[in-house]
């Protein structure tokens, strides 16, 4: 973090909240807040993460998931029985008889007789504190009741909680099963990410390998067999076919031949082989064309001494059978050096260096299955031999 | 000169807020005026519940009369009439239930003021939103000199204290914040009024050394101080620091003042809890900056002391209080959100010649502004000016609306009249270097 330059008596708040505020928008520009974050980890999960993918029977196990069995039930107190009924007490209750009519009289002679008991005893306090514990005694038991009623409520609310808390708990080992099976994902997802990446990085590294080996070769052929002043093919009428017609016809016809080759030790052939006049004299004359010419990229269009010297190689199939087939070149033959003449001399090694850095030239083209004639562009190819003066091959090649 | 210094609660065991504000202001005026102090029985906010004796005591020196609070606050029926009048439109009659049902309710003080209200030359209200202000201003208005203490709340936007505030001879503020919010809500940029703040009992030289050792913190700190409570902004803080120490772990936050909300449980947050004034000084001297979180304060002097103290601060950027006088002083930063928080933490943490920078400021702006002799010089030429005004100028408290005017809901809710505020820190142009002249 840049350091404020401070000058004691020339500090300004502001300036300086100025520069915080802005060191704040520079940081959100490179860096992803809090929230950006969250909402990136939201987005990757909904939208890579398939629990079909997930091998587990955990949707089974959701499906067995039976109801939580009830824990073990809370032992209900034993109950004491039926409350006894609460008996009812007033001020009268102490004069009262159960005799009928003659209990009424009787009362009133208790009633008459109540100053004379007086003199003995005074019943009143008794009467009122027997009355009072009657209510006390109602009340008691209402409030019993109530507590008991709680009490059953209460237990039947910690029954369904352990219900819950059991279902909980076999919840909470389905997630553990779900975080496990996401990780043990991801780590899959990682290495094969890594494999893959090595496999590019592989692929990447035989192409580069197959693009220096050629221009080595290519290199060696020239240096071997170097151009004769006016040269056959090159001079007469058909260089004058090979002008006129243009390249795509000879480059076909040199895909023929390498077909009748039976396909094989021909690298970068189709890719490579920007055609040339020579072909075109192959077309005008048709002698049996050699099919391995193996020339490497660039010079096979151009230079026309294998033709000249056919080497030993099978005998080229007919014409209109080859061109029945679809113009495909193998990609894998087409790196495959086993078809090469000779391997490239230190020499020659040295002259691809002067030529050029791999790393500076074009990077060539992946050959795919459909795209074999296409031709790529190679810096030895335009410098070490290009007949035609109306550069149509390099044309072509672009 | 005879003053009032008439304030809701007063005592040295009130630790904060606009009752230590007036006792200091009254100790300090009393070297210079014979000071009367006009106050309650109560000592709980809450409640106002009479707790203290009736009549007269001496606390430092200083002549104290108490009046009971007649009732009580009832916190449902005070909940529900602030709901009203803060959030429905309302009539005056409401606002003034309003006010007797928040307290404290002293008819007696009042009656006092009627009575013996000539025996002072200038009575000097502390609160503007209590029953003795209200009350007090409508009856020793021709003396009465108001300290509002206000802050954005929605009290302000109440309707009877605007009149409070065009009625008063002066006002003293306690920041230009507070000035800017007191005139845009009631108009009375005439009445005259100085921003004026409190000065602090700062000691010379606080020990940082003894604070390190007694408590055994090391590395840097960062020191909050007040009352640990919602309202102050600490779970903000809490959280914010919560996330800065992840990634600076050596930073440790220190908490003074009572708890009011819960604490997190964390190795770097260290909770002191109450402390004397000495240990305070001496954690505030060993602290590399003071934090206030807090959303609204009228004046911080926990702030001030920091700058007295030579250290900067950092402060929440919404509180325009403290975010003005934090570009006006040049002695601290603030924030508004967490990666600010981050930021200028980290920034002055990490950078000693800033942290002395701010210090320095802070501490020259303290003493330019905040020193007791400069507090008590504002207070007496305010008082001179007064005295020199002709009995013209004095105006009359407006008189009530009647009966019916009292009841009619035309009055919108106070918290929409609030939110209308113009809000922000007060411009550099309203005072040099912060504390302007008498306007």
């Amino acid at each position: 973090m840049a350091e404020f330059n401070i000058q004691s008596s020339s500090v300004d708040v502001t300036r300086i909240m100025e520069q915080i505020r802005q060191r704040i928008r520079e940081k959100r520009g490179t860096d992803y807040t809090e929230q950006q974050t969250q909402e990136l980890a939201t987005v990757k999960l909904e939208r890579f993460l398939d629990p079909r993918q997930v091998r587990s029977d955990l949707v089974e196990h959701y499906r067995n998931l039976e109801p939580p069995a009830a824990l073990e039930p809370v032992v209900p107190y034993e109950k004491p029985g039926p409350a006894p009924e609460p008996f009812e007490f007033d001020q009268d209750t102490i004069y009262a008889s159960s005799r009928g009519t003659m209990g009424k009289l009787i009362r009133l002679i208790r009633k008459l007789l109540n100053p004379i008991l007086k003199l003995f005893i005074n019943p009143n306090p008794v009467s009122f504190a027997l009355t009072r514990q009657a209510e006390i005694n109602t009340w008691t038991l209402r409030l019993l009741q109530q507590q008991t009623d709680l009490a059953e409520r209460v237990t039947k609310q910690f029954e369904r909680a352990g219900a819950k808390f059991a279902a909980r708990e076999e919840l909470d080992a389905l997630n553990y099963e779900v975080l496990n099976n996401l990780v043990v994902e991801m780590s899959r997802l990682s290495v094969d990410m890594k494999n893959h990446r090595m496999l590019v990085e592989s692929v990447a590294g035989r192409l580069d390998f197959d693009e220096r080996r050629a221009r080595a070769l290519e290199s060696v052929v020239q240096s071997r067999s170097p151009q004769p002043p006016g040269g056959p093919d090159a001079t007469g009428e058909d260089a004058e076919n090979t002008s006129s017609t243009g390249t795509s016809r000879p480059r076909r016809r040199r895909r023929r031949s390498r077909r009748r080759s039976g396909g094989t030790a021909t690298p970068d052939t189709g890719t490579n082989a920007p055609g040339g006049g020579s072909a075109e004299s192959d077309t005008a004359t048709p002698p049996p064309e050699p099919a391995a010419t193996t020339l490497p990229t660039g010079t096979a269009g151009q230079n026309t001494e294998p033709e000249q010297n056919p080497p030993a190689a099978p005998p080229p199939a007919p014409v209109e059978e080859l061109s029945a087939k679809p113009p495909e070149t193998n990609p894998s033959t087409s790196t495959a050096p086993s078809g090469d003449p000779e391997p490239p001399t230190p020499a020659a090694l040295a002259q691809v260096a002067d030529t050029g850095s791999p790393t500076s030239a074009p990077a060539p083209s992946t050959p795919g299955p459909g795209d074999a004639p296409a031709p790529a562009a190679s810096p030895a190819t335009e410098t070490v031999a290009r007949p035609s003066p109306e550069g149509e091959t390099g044309t072509d090649e672009q | 000169m005879r003053l009032a210094v008439v304030v809701q609660r007063y005592g040295t065991e009130l630790n904060g807020g606009a009752e230590l504000h007036a006792r200091y202001v009254a100790e300090h005026l009393a070297r210079h005026a014979e000071v009367e102090v006009l106050t309650t029985c109560a000592t709980d906010y809450i409640t106002w519940r009479n707790e203290l004796d009736a009549g007269l005591d001496l606390v430092n020196g200083l002549r104290v009369r108490r009046f009971p609070v007649s009732c009580e606050r009832d916190v449902n029926d005070f909940g529900q009439r602030s709901k009203q009048v803060f959030e429905e439109p309302h009539s005056v009659a409401e606002e003034l239930a309003w006010l007797r049902s928040e307290g404290p309710t002293s008819p007696s003080l009042i009656n006092h003021l009627r009575r013996q209200g000539d025996d002072y030359d200038y009575c000097i209200f502390f609160s503007y939103r209590y029953y003795h202000a209200y009350h007090g201003i409508r009856v020793a208005a021709p003396r009465a000199v108001l300290v509002p203490t206000a802050e954005r709340d929605p009290a302000l936007g109440l309707r009877i204290f605007g009149d409070s505030f065009r009625s008063v001879r002066a006002l003293m503020y306690n920041s230009h914040e507070e000035r800017a919010l007191i005139h845009a809500v009631s108009n009375n940029e005439t009445v005259p009024g100085v921003v004026v703040g409190i000065g602090s009992e700062v000691p010379a030289q606080p020990e940082p050394l003894r604070f390190r050792q007694a408590t055994g913190i090391e590395g840097p700190v960062v020191i909050y101080v007040g009352r640990i409570d919602e309202n102050k902004g600490c779970p903000e803080l809490f959280d914010y620091f919560q996330r800065y120490a992840r990634v600076s772990p050596q930073l440790t936050l220190v908490l003074i003042g009572n708890p009011v909300t819960p604490i997190p449980t964390h190795p770097r947050i260290r909770h002191l809890g109450y402390i004397t004034d000495q240990e305070k000084f001496d954690a505030m001297a060993a602290a590399d900056l003071l934090v206030m979180p807090s959303y609204y304060e009228s004046l911080s002097m926990v702030t001030l002391e920091a700058w007295a103290l030579g250290r900067p601060v950092l402060v929440n950027g919404h509180c325009d209080v403290l975010c003005g006088q934090c570009i006006r002083s040049n002695a601290g930063l603030y924030y508004e959100t967490y990666e600010e928080f981050a930021e200028a933490l980290h920034t002055i943490v990490s950078s000693s010649a800033l942290r002395s920078a701010l210090g320095s400021n802070g501490r020259t702006y303290f003493n330019t502004n905040y020193a007791w002799p400069v507090i008590e010089q504002k207070y007496l030429d305010m008082l001179d000016r007064l005295e020199r005004e002709e009995a013209s100028s004095v105006k009359r408290t407006q008189p009530r609306v009647g009966w019916f005017g009292r009841r009619r809901r035309n009055l919108p809710p106070a918290r929409q009249q609030v939110d209308r505020l113009p809000t922000g820190p007060a411009s550099r142009s309203s005072g040099a270097n912060g504390i302007g002249p008498a306007s």
